[in-house]
């Protein structure tokens, strides 16, 4: 008898896995959805050169070389903004960016209804509530290594690789913090260019393009020779991912 | 093909015994789960998508008990919290990591740990769900990348097949190893020594054990609060007035918290010297004379000043301190090491 109940007992804690699980898709509504495929370009500095990994870059403001091994980014709870301010906000929407891994610059979301768009809504980092509430799956997985085991919350931003200007020859600088003065997390909104609105039909693809810029990371913070390592939540990860998370724009959506 | 047949004879003789059994008078026992002391408060951890079932909880504890989840499988969880000591360490002040390397805080006793709010001496650590990957992952600890975690037990077939058991299918992720291991950790309940009896009425406590308990509450019990033992709350207990280790103030970054470190549950006491943060004291005699004589003053409001025991009051707490041993705990058969 025990043995048949416990079975059950497995048999129910898996259906309410699965049903909770974050993977499915929700059944498209009879309306139509489309698709939002939003790309990050990667520019560097004044020049709008394009940012390169594994690559001497010259930082025209202070004047240091820096060598990127590591750019990881969190972009999350992705929302479209419909022309009568409505919204529509992406489910599950967490994805992590790595320079290193080409295809994680562009993402695609399925089953965005069928509506009139003229903006879009991105947080830069993970919302606090996905710091604090255990062990998570997909881009939030810890086992990415962009989650602190010993001060939980995430690693919003994570850049390393190497410059002469530093004193060990490295830089590191692991950025997060998520609560109240050491808030490194940041939520934008974006107007669609010349304030153009655009139609999803069923089956159409929305493509938004944003452009982001590494070198803004020494903006304030100056040169690496001023701390070429932060791994913890504080003012100079504040200050680092404001000025990140500042200057990056909308540069195309159709 | 002989062996098939033995094979399929012995599942419908499996199957047999299924149906013989669940068709007898056998009493229920109660569905496996988490039944937590009356007296306790409501429990903290909170994962709505991890039931604790039979299947989970031995997963859990044979992870727990895994030396595949250190980077040269050399130690595992219960090297440094050990059921015989109320799963702290084998009374050492630090614990030693893979490679032989000291880490920086004594190892505490694992008890109750469904209760508690915040998880390490600073709190830095906010769910039991991801708790292992702190000791896994640290180099002066396990070791072990998370990544190369999973691989390791995804190549082995019988980790699988316990996956599959525990959670509906085989495919074995960084928050299965988590909700399993927390389903074991959440059993580790103690709530069965002898002062419980004594609160139900089924135990006596001697003179010395009582005058202990009432001086317990007047000197100790604001931070050691009933029935925890702990208020869980970050506070300095005058060991020192300069701080090497910042403590909770390492983690909230405000100075006025440099040098707190969480109330530690008193349950089982006697078996997890040495004490603090750092081990420093190794008896609770030496304990109770740096709360009777050497507390810095003013560091705490809840402590202002050594509290000035005499020898015999001193004592008389020791004696107190000793009714909250749980040796049903330390010697569960469910919690310990499974045979393999
Ligand atoms: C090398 C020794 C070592 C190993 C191995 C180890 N731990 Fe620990 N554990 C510690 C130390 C030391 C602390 C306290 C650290 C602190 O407070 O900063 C701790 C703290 C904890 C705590 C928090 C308890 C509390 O009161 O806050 C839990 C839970 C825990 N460990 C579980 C585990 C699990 C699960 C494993 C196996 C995956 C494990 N430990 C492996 C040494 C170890
Ligand atoms: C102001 C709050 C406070 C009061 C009052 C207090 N303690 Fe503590 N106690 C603490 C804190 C905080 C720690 C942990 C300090 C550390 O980790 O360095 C602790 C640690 C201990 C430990 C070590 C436990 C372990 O596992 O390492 C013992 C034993 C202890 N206290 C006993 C007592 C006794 C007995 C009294 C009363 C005479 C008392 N405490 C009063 C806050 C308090």
């Amino acid at each position: 008898m025990k043995r048949f109940i416990l079975s059950i007992g497995v048999v129910a804690a898996a259906l309410s896995f699965s049903s909770c699980s974050t993977e499915e898709e929700p059944t498209p509504s009879p309306s139509g959805t489309g698709t939002l495929s939003l790309n990050f370009d990667y520019v560097w500095a004044m020049s709008s050169m394009p940012f390169e990994m594994e690559t001497v870059l010259y930082h025209p403001m202070t004047g240091d070389s820096l060598t990127y091994t590591t750019f990881k980014h969190y972009v999350s709870n992705v929302k479209l903004i419909a022309d009568d301010n409505s919204t529509y906000d992406v489910p599950e929407s967490y994805h992590l960016i790595d320079l290193m891994d080409e295809s994680s610059t562009s993402i695609t979301i399925n089953n965005i209804p069928a509506d009139t768009y003229k903006g879009i809504m991105i947080t830069f980092g993970v919302d606090s509530a996905r710091n604090v509430s255990g062990s998570q799956t997909g881009a939030l997985d810890p086992a990415n290594e962009m989650f602190w085991s010993w001060n939980n919350g995430y690693i919003m931003l994570k850049a390393e690789g190497t410059s002469p200007q530093s004193g060990t020859g490295n830089f590191v600088y692991h950025l997060g913090g998520f609560a109240g003065q050491i808030n490194t997390v940041s939520e934008r909104s974006f107007d669609f260019p010349n304030g153009s609105m655009i139609t999803i039909d069923n089956n159409d693809q929305l493509n938004v393009t944003m452009q982001a810029n590494p070198a803004r990371l020494f903006h304030t913070y100056g040169s690496v020779s001023n701390g070429a390592m932060v791994h913890m939540p504080g003012p100079a990860a504040v200050m680092m991912t404001a000025d990140f998370n500042s200057w990056v724009r909308l540069t195309d959506a159709q | 093909m002989n062996r098939l047949l033995d094979s399929i004879k012995l599942l419908a003789l499996a199957g047999g015994f299924h149906f013989f059994s669940s068709c007898s008078y056998e009493p229920e026992e109660p569905a496996f789960g988490f039944y937590p002391s009356r007296n306790f408060p409501p429990v903290e951890y909170s994962s709505p998508r991890n039931p604790i079932t039979r299947e989970g909880f031995e997963l859990g504890r044979d992870l727990f008990y895994e030396n595949g989840l250190s980077l040269d499988s050399s130690i595992n969880c219960s090297s440094c919290h050990a059921q015989t000591h109320a799963f702290a360490d084998h009374n050492v002040p630090l614990s030693a990591g893979v490679g032989g390397k000291l880490g920086k805080r004594n190892s505490p006793a694992l008890i109750n740990l469904a209760w508690m709010p915040q998880f390490m001496a600073d709190g830095g650590i906010v769910h039991l769900d991801v708790m292992p990957l702190a000791p896994i992952t640290d180099t002066l600890e396990m070791a072990l990348p998370m990544q190369m975690a999973i691989d390791r037990l995804k190549c082995d077939s019988e980790y699988r097949s316990k996956f599959e058991k525990a959670f509906g299918t085989d495919t074995i992720t960084s928050q299965r190893i988590f909700f399993a291991m927390s389903q074991f950790m959440l059993l580790m309940v103690s709530d069965d020594s002898r002062f419980d009896k004594y609160l139900e009425g089924e135990a006596l406590l001697s003179d010395s054990e009582r005058r202990g308990y009432s001086l317990f509450n007047t000197h100790c019990a604001n931070c050691h609060t009933e029935p925890l033992f702990t208020d869980y709350s970050y506070e300095r207990n005058g060991i020192d007035s300069e701080f090497d280790d910042l403590g909770r103030g390492r983690i909230t970054l405000d100075p006025a918290d440099d040098g707190k470190f969480k109330v530690p549950t008193l349950r089982n006491v006697e078996l997890t010297y040495p004490y603090m943060h750092d081990g420093r004291f190794f008896t609770l005699e030496e304990v109770l004379d740096h709360y009777s004589d050497e507390v810095e003053p003013n560091m705490s409001h809840r402590l202002p000043q050594p509290l000035n025991l005499t020898s015999a009051e001193k004592e008389d707490i020791i004696q107190f301190l000793k009714t909250l041993t749980d040796y049903s705990f330390i010697s569960d058969p469910k919690l310990a090491e499974p045979r393999r």
